[in-house]
């Protein structure tokens, strides 16, 4: 079997310069690549799998903070709600302080009024009764009731006291409604000299506004036995009445 | 008359050195390979265009198969494996173009080939598992063994020379007969069974030359329990 040496050992000198070669311009670059672009999808795999945390993160501060929103707002409407009821409250109390002061201040005007109008109805009644009575009285036939009225003075100057007597002594005015007749005035002079001091001086005088009846004017003492004295004694004791009673109204 | 198979022509002489048609061969395959491969490259992009996708897909699938048979990173092997897979398969397919000779048909080819294999397997061993673990696989799995894996690493780079040699030449030689007794159309099967031989030559030198590296890079994987029970 022939070989040629030569021929052999440029072969191989050439094998391996082919392998010399493709491990140049093939193999490295090819595997180069490859290795590139693996190791870009690694560093892509990577950097998506840590943007998909990041994201992850992102969304869970962005819940954890939506919860916090939602909790301070729910505080936040608490505290508004709470504010306004005692708001609320405030002004109900307010307003319902200022309707109860109305009212007092409506019902005390409205007192007053009534009051007042009861008042002057009753000073209309007084003056309208006072006025009845006069006219019914004018109409009474004048000795019977001038010795009613004596009759009365008579009972009346008893009951009274010495000391009080011994005020109507000295000059007396006899004053009546109408003018007494004689037979009138001597009764009444009779009776006083009777009752006070037989040595009294005595005048006659006419007021009509005494409308019946007899009142005794001393220089210190008045003895008022006249209707107008009786009318008036009523008038005040009624006003006295009416200011024991109370307020009418609540 | 069909010269012998065994011998070379000689084209010219470099001083002393006959180059012979082999060589001048070889040389073409090599332009075409180194130049094929340089503007291949020569615009790699992360976004692959087809024609790089392709490569790239030609280029793994040699990684997947250095990994898938050796059981270890591809990257040391690749260019060496590589290498003698794409240029015994370049040289095998060459015959197709006319009045291209393979060069694989010849015996200084394909001994420069299992040579290489040869003083690659001490050289990848030692740089894997040092001299001497390197030294130590010729005494697997005992040291009864010594004088046969001796015997085994000149046998076996001797097969893989005889084995390449003897099936391209045979096809060359059978296509060559063929052609001169019958002319056009008849060898046409005969030359795609040749493809077909051809490329099923390439793998199987690439693949023997895997398994043989292998043997001195990969540790001996240590008997099992049932195993040592029996012994």
């Amino acid at each position: 079997m022939h070989l040629d040496w030569s021929t052999l050992a440029l072969q191989t000198v050439n094998v391996l310069v082919l392998l010399w070669l493709l491990q140049r311009y093939l193999f490295r670059p090819v595997m180069a690549i490859i290795a590139a672009r693996r190791q870009a999808a690694e560093t892509l795999l990577t950097e998506a799998a840590q943007q998909r945390a990041a994201a992850q993160a992102t969304a869970e501060d962005l819940a954890r903070r939506a919860q916090g929103s939602a909790a301070e707002a729910e505080q936040l409407r608490a505290a508004a709600q709470t504010e306004a009821a005692a708001e609320r409250a405030r002004l109900l109390a307010e307003a319902r302080a200022e309707i109860d002061k109305l009212r007092a201040d409506a019902a005390a005007a409205l007192r007053r009024d009534r009051a007042a109008q009861r008042h002057a109805l009753e000073s209309e009644a007084r003056a309208l009764a006072v006025t009845i009575a006069f006219r019914l009285l004018s109409r009474l036939p004048g000795p019977a009731a001038t010795a009613a009225m004596l009759a009365r003075l008579d009972a009346d100057l008893a009951a009274l006291p010495p000391e009080q007597l011994r005020a109507l002594a000295g000059p007396l005015d006899v004053v009546s409604a109408a003018p007494l007749s004689a037979e009138e005035q001597a009764a009444c002079a009779a009776l006083l000299a009777r009752r006070i001091d037989p040595s009294l001086s005595l005048q006659f005088s006419v007021d009509p506004a005494l409308l019946a009846g007899i009142d005794l004017r001393a220089a210190h003492a008045v003895l008022r036995r006249s209707w107008q004295a009786e009318l008036d004694r009523i008038g005040q004791d009624l006003t006295l009445e009416e200011a024991d009673a109370g307020p009418v109204l609540a | 008359m069909i010269a012998s198979p065994l011998a070379a022509t000689t084209l010219f002489h470099l001083g002393p050195v006959a180059i012979t048609v082999p060589v001048a061969t070889t040389w073409g395959i090599m332009l075409g390979l180194a130049g094929g491969s340089r503007l291949l490259t020569r615009r790699l992009a992360l976004h692959p265009s087809t024609r790089q996708a392709a490569l790239e897909l030609a280029v793994d699938a040699i990684a997947t198969q250095i990994r898938e048979t050796m059981r270890a990173d591809p990257a040391p092997y690749l260019p060496l494996i590589g290498t003698l897979f794409l240029f015994i398969l370049t040289a095998n397919w060459s015959s197709l173009l006319p009045g291209i000779e393979p060069p694989t048909a010849h015996l200084e080819t394909d001994a420069a080939l299992a040579l290489i294999v040869f003083c690659a397997i001490p050289w990848f061993g030692i740089r894997t598992r040092g001299l001497r673990g390197y030294l130590g696989t010729f005494a697997e799995p005992s040291l009864l063994m010594v004088p046969l894996n001796l015997v085994e690493t000149l046998t076996r780079t001797f097969s893989l020379l005889v084995r390449l040699f003897g099936n391209v030449m045979s096809g060359v030689f059978v296509i060559g007969i063929v052609l001169s007794l019958v002319g056009l159309l008849v060898p046409v099967p005969l030359m795609a069974l040749e493809l077909l031989t051809g490329a099923v030559q390439a793998y199987i030198f690439a693949v023997l030359a895997m398994v043989f590296i292998s043997a001195v890079t990969v540790p001996p994987r240590p008997p099992d329990k049932e195993s040592k029970a029996w012994t």
